[in-house]
């Protein structure tokens, strides 16, 4: 299987619709193990007493975390994993969970303030929109995401639009 | 704090290299829970079509971020960041980033924004494989008289 006219048609029928999701509580460990991961160093990702002195509660996550994370929940089952390894009902509204293969085509991320951590995140996703196009590997959808990403008191932390590549 | 100083449009800013590996794709693939074959399975994405497993794009936005954060510094806010994947990366791969100063503009008060236009290269063909663009508010103080002219 492959994206055809069933798969922009099942697309197309998300667009607009929000789905909202509370993502839980950003750990220091996740956002240490973040950084480790992206190389870096800076104490204000690393070092709580270092972050206190600057006025933060705990260690801030590097600015591109949130939207860095793909999954955060433990999981889907095996069974439910495409075969391309993604998980098959996660964050990707309208794309089936089988037989489409999903890559990432890039992002606009605006960094509206500091993730520290123990910081409650809730999340809200809508497809914006469906794009054919075709590629060397055969036909391919674009699809545009907005994701907005808030604290526990409902405040902005970032928000973004992310591109991505189904085939 | 005067590193800016010297700012202006057109300005071309020092390079940052990423030395990726397959440990690293690994780490950032378990940090982020991404599962996509394409990053640890290089029979898979060889079948895909590349030589060997990929860098995600969400690390290649990673590599662009710290660009941004460690050459504004600690007083600056990175506001905004685009990132268009071109071609990828394998794992393996240095990937070096150049900005260029594409405006710089007033902002709130006491304070400048200066938008970059970033690009990654691979080292091995010189070939872009990321193009961006980031905004960042810092301190008015750190820029020059005319920096904006």
């Amino acid at each position: 299987m492959a994206v055809d006219d069933a798969v922009r048609e099942a697309l197309e029928l998300e667009v607009g619709v929000e789905h909202v999701e509370v993502l839980g509580e950003v750990s220091a460990t996740l956002t240490r193990r973040y950084a480790a991961a992206v190389g870096e160093r800076d104490p204000l990702f690393h070092d709580v007493a270092y972050a206190q002195s600057l006025g933060y509660a705990n260690v801030v996550a590097p600015p591109n975390f949130l939207p860095g994370i793909i999954c955060w929940t433990e999981g889907a089952p095996y069974d439910r994993l495409r075969e391309d390894g993604t998980e098959g009902d996660t964050h990707l509204p309208g794309v089936p969970a089988k037989g489409v293969r999903v890559m990432g085509g890039g992002e606009e991320m605006h960094f509206t303030r500091a993730v520290v951590a123990g910081v409650v995140v809730t999340r809200r996703t809508v497809l914006l929109d469906v794009t054919p196009r075709d590629s060397r590997q055969g036909p391919m959808l674009v699809a545009r995401y907005a994701d907005h990403y808030l604290d526990d008191t409902g405040d902005e932390l970032l928000r973004s639009v992310r591109t991505v590549l189904l085939r | 704090m005067t590193v800016h100083q010297e700012l202006r449009t057109g300005s071309v800013l020092a390079p940052q290299t990423n030395q990726t590996s397959i440990t690293q794709v690994f780490r950032y693939s378990a940090a982020t829970w991404n599962t996509h074959r394409i990053h640890y399975d290089k029979e898979f994405a060889i079948k895909e079509g590349y030589p060997d497993v990929l860098v995600q794009s969400h690390l290649h936005g990673a590599f662009l971020t710290k660009y941004c954060t460690d050459w504004s510094g600690r007083d600056a806010h990175l506001m905004d960041l685009s990132l268009r994947v071109r071609r990828f990366a394998v794992a393996g791969e240095s990937l070096t980033i150049v900005g260029t100063v594409s405006a710089v503009r007033a902002g709130g008060e006491g304070r400048a924004l200066v938008d970059l236009a970033l690009v990654e290269t691979r080292g091995s063909d010189q070939e872009i494989c990321v193009e961006g663009s980031a905004t960042i508010d810092l301190p008015l103080t750190w820029l020059a008289d005319g920096a904006w002219s």
